[in-house]
């Protein structure tokens, strides 16, 4: 390669990003512009081409379908993200009081605990739909909010225990030995000490559970689907078309589908990568 | 004395299990769920036995032994080890790209640009790519103005799995790239800068030093390739219109299938396999890698 000069060699580095990078935009390039284009620019345009006379009419259309379905989505995904936030943040301190423990029993439980919990944050969990739409069925649950909510606290609270257990492992020992000595009960601690120490970590957690449940396809197509009573990933699925769609309305569900999951990712995306770098390595690693 | 002391145990073991019952419960609800599928998989359990009877391995060998099981499991393994050989490949080479841009603000912003598509539900991004892959409007309008041969994407059976195969790549291949450049940026920078005072040329710097240390990099972008790409759902169910679509169809989608079909035993015969299989990847990534990876803090 020394027969490149350093110029060169340089710009090909650049060039070959770029072209990588464009590669990458252009599926969410089309989503931003297609949903602008009028009935004249579906029919005389490909996707590519920004609009020519552009106009929202696409958006008026699919709204209509779309309202409660995002309403329900905002409805069920903050208060449950930040709810399994907590609990899987209080279940974590818990853990690293055991594993701070010298007892080997209490070392044995603390990795058993810590597989089941990385068992249950990656298992596909399409595996317990059977047993579970039954117990929802029996309880009333089957396409309500709280059957909705009842799933997702089951499937994120793992992933939110195994983040702020790992958030968590580098929490200053003797900062927490002291509060205890001080005779500061466990609960108390936690809310005191634990969570004003973690705070990066329970935003990271909290914003990871946020964009994993919004973007939840199947939770809501099998637990909470009844004509406009769903999360919006299902109503967006209904504009996939057939002979006579047009083109301009299913990018406009789209869009609407990922706006808050891409203001969130554009303006905090630094604590979603936060989160899945831990996810993969125990925080180690910093990009 | 005694009796005060006696309370403050009280008080701790009552503050512990505040902490961690909730959880507990979730758990204990969840492995509940795991179970009850090995249970009901060796029954007979369907819409035509809605009394299930106890038949042993019956169910597993029935879904096992049919073709539609077959295809999608060898599509849930083409799709999972294709996706862990080409994420890795487009892993070291774009986050190599990155590692040695200079401005650390222009890498966060490629670096969020190759994640994106993983903070958009894939039931969207399969709507896109419906649209990238139709035949007038798609891709194929692009390939015709260059001059190239059109191909028929999702519209013919050949290449309908290696077109959401692409898709895959697109939207799973940050993942790779995000630990690729975790693993280069934790590379002693001493090493680095070593190897160019003694004039050594950027290639040989990724292959001499990036790569070799960098063990870590692989072994999280392969493991947790697997474990997202085989729960892979939305992508096939959105980009054929249901999951009744045999080449496209991913085990889970199989399952899910038979799941609406009433083949209830034979759904969760499969769900027990899958669930299986996940966990023979999870424990040990869990306990060999993530554990020790954070105790060493």
């Amino acid at each position: 390669m020394s027969e490149f000069g350093p110029t060169v060699k340089a710009f090909l580095h650049q060039l070959i990003l770029a072209i990588f990078v464009v590669i990458w935009l252009i599926p969410i390039y089309a989503m931003v512009i297609n949903g602008l284009k009028s009935e004249f620019d579906v029919t005389s345009t490909p996707v590519f081409i920004p609009p020519l006379h552009p106009s929202l009419t696409a958006f008026a259309a699919v709204w209509s379908q779309l309202d409660v379905p995002l309403l329900n989505s905002v409805i069920v995904v903050i208060p449950v993200s930040l709810v399994a936030t907590f609990i899987g943040a209080m279940a974590a301190y818990y853990f690293y009081l055991l594993s701070v423990s010298k007892r080997r029993s209490l070392n044995f439980m603390s990795n058993t605990i810590f597989s089941l919990i990385a068992l249950a944050t990656f298992m596909p969990y399409q595996a317990v739909i059977i047993p579970l739409t039954r117990i929802e069925a029996n309880w009333g649950l089957l396409n309500t909010y709280g059957g909705a909510i009842f799933a997702f606290i089951l499937f994120y609270i793992p992933t939110a225990a195994l983040l702020m257990s790992m958030f968590m492992a580098v929490l200053p020992r003797d900062i927490i030995d002291a509060a205890r000595i001080d005779g500061s009960g466990d609960l108390r601690t936690f809310f005191r000490i634990v969570v004003p120490l973690t705070i990066p970590g329970i935003i990271s957690t909290l914003i990871f559970n946020v964009i994993e449940m919004w973007n939840n396809f199947f939770i809501p197509l099998v637990l909470f689907n009844v004509a406009k009573q769903t999360l919006i990933p299902v109503a967006v699925e209904s504009f996939t078309g057939g002979y006579g769609t047009l083109y301009n309305e299913s990018f406009a569900a789209a869009f609407l589908a990922s706006i808050i999951p891409l203001l969130i990712f554009i303006f905090l995306g630094r604590y979603f990568i936060r989160g899945l770098v831990t996810l993969g390595t125990g925080g180690k690693g910093a990009v | 004395m005694a009796t005060l002391e006696g309370r403050s145990r009280l008080r701790s073991i009552l503050n512990k299990a505040a902490l961690v019952l909730p959880t507990a419960a979730l758990s204990i609800i969840l492995l509940y769920l795991v179970l009850w599928n090995l249970y009901y998989s060796f029954t007979n359990w369907s819409l035509f036995h809605s009394i299930p009877e106890f038949v042993g391995l019956l169910s597993y060998a029935q879904a096992m032994s049919t073709v539609f099981f077959r295809s999608s499991f060898v599509h849930s393994l083409e799709l999972s080890g294709g996706l862990i050989l080409v994420g890795n490949l487009m892993g070291m080479l774009l986050a190599g790209l990155l590692y040695f841009v200079r401005s650390s603000k222009l890498r966060t912003v490629y670096l969020s640009i190759f994640i994106a598509p993983l903070a958009i539900s894939m039931a969207v991004n399969g709507v896109i790519w419906l649209w990238l892959y139709n035949l007038q409007i798609g891709i194929d309008w692009l390939l015709v103005r260059l001059s190239l041969p059109a191909l028929p994407w999702l519209s013919s059976t050949s290449t309908a799995f290696p077109s959401m195969f692409i898709v895959a790549v697109w939207a799973y291949s940050g993942l790779a790239v995000l630990f690729y450049l975790a693993s280069f940026m934790g590379v002693d920078k001493s090493l680095i800068e070593a190897a160019k005072m003694d004039g050594v040329g950027t290639f040989k710097t990724f292959f001499r030093v990036l790569l070799p240390n960098s063990y870590q990099g692989v072994i999280v972008a392969t493991a947790l390739l697997f474990l997202f790409s085989f729960k892979i759902f939305s992508l096939p169910f959105v980009l054929s219109g249901g999951p009744t679509n045999v080449s496209l169809q991913t085990t889970v989608v199989y399952m899910y299938y038979l799941y609406t079909t009433e083949f209830f035993a034979q759904s969760t015969a499969i769900a027990t396999l899958v669930t299986a299989i996940a966990a023979a990847v999870v424990i040990p990534f869990a306990l060999l890698g993530l554990r020790r990876w954070v105790r060493r803090e």
